[in-house]
């Protein structure tokens, strides 16, 4: 049996592959959830789905495409914002 | 649609939101721009058409379309402020190693002071160690006692 505090599923289980070539099971905390679109609530690409200390030492440029509104809004809503902000 | 002298707002990529002028019509679905964004090729669908249209020659200077712009009202930041900057950086480190070289006898100075502190500190500490001993000397005592 694990320890207690393994019990629960509120840790992910990760297989590791040690250096003597055993596989062991390793507990790590559980990813956030996946960034979405601000307007239209599609999953975002170009954004990793990491814990922050992670985050932290990532460069900006890892973490958000670098266009306006990057990381926030999906594309194709850039394309329409964009387009209507124009045509005011 | 897109001839030559078309203004145009890029929506896709780092330089979305910004203007550009159609130069060159390459293909049905490419065509070369300059403006506020960088001079390059690209895609009918990244690029939203406006009413107007200035009057360019085909495969017109960076020059010529910032002027053209201008007279728009539209401002295109200056590419060549960069170069210079770049070329700028070898002057800076010789500044930099000027200011070294002019430190340099206030550090032998600083130097000698350090020395003459070291000195006060042996000093000191010789002042200090019999006092110490005389400590320990005490300590023993009280083990004895
Ligand atoms: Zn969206």
């Amino acid at each position: 049996m694990p320890a207690p505090r393994y019990r629960s599923r509120s840790l992910r289980r990760v297989f590791v592959r040690v250096p003597s070539g055993k596989s062991v099971l390793h507990y790590r905390k559980r990813k956030p959830s996946k960034p979405t679109c601000g307007s239209c609530g599609t999953i975002l690409k170009g954004v990793p789905r990491e814990r922050p200390f992670k985050m932290q030492n990532m460069p900006k440029t890892f973490k958000r495409p670098e266009r306006p509104y990057g990381g926030v809004l999906c594309s194709k809503c850039t394309r329409v914002k964009i387009k209507a902000m124009t045509r005011q | 649609m897109f001839e030559i002298g078309r203004l145009c707002v890029k929506i896709a990529g780092r330089d979305a939101g910004k203007k550009c002028v159609v130069i060159d019509v390459l293909d049905n679905n490419f065509v070369l721009i300059d403006g506020q964004t960088r001079r390059r090729k690209c895609n009918l669908r990244h690029l939203e058409p406006l009413d107007k249209i200035i009057i360019l020659t085909k495969n017109a200077s960076n020059d010529e379309v910032i002027r053209a712009l201008k007279e728009e009202s539209i401002e295109c930041e200056e590419k060549k402020e960069a170069k210079h900057k770049q070329s700028q950086r070898p002057t800076k480190k010789k500044a930099v190693n000027k200011k070294l070289e002019e430190a340099k006898p206030k550090k032998v100075k600083t130097k000698e002071a350090k020395e003459t502190k070291k000195e006060n500190t042996e000093t000191v500490e010789k002042a200090e160690k019999p006092e110490t001993k005389k400590k320990s000397v005490k300590k023993e005592q009280k083990s004895v006692e």
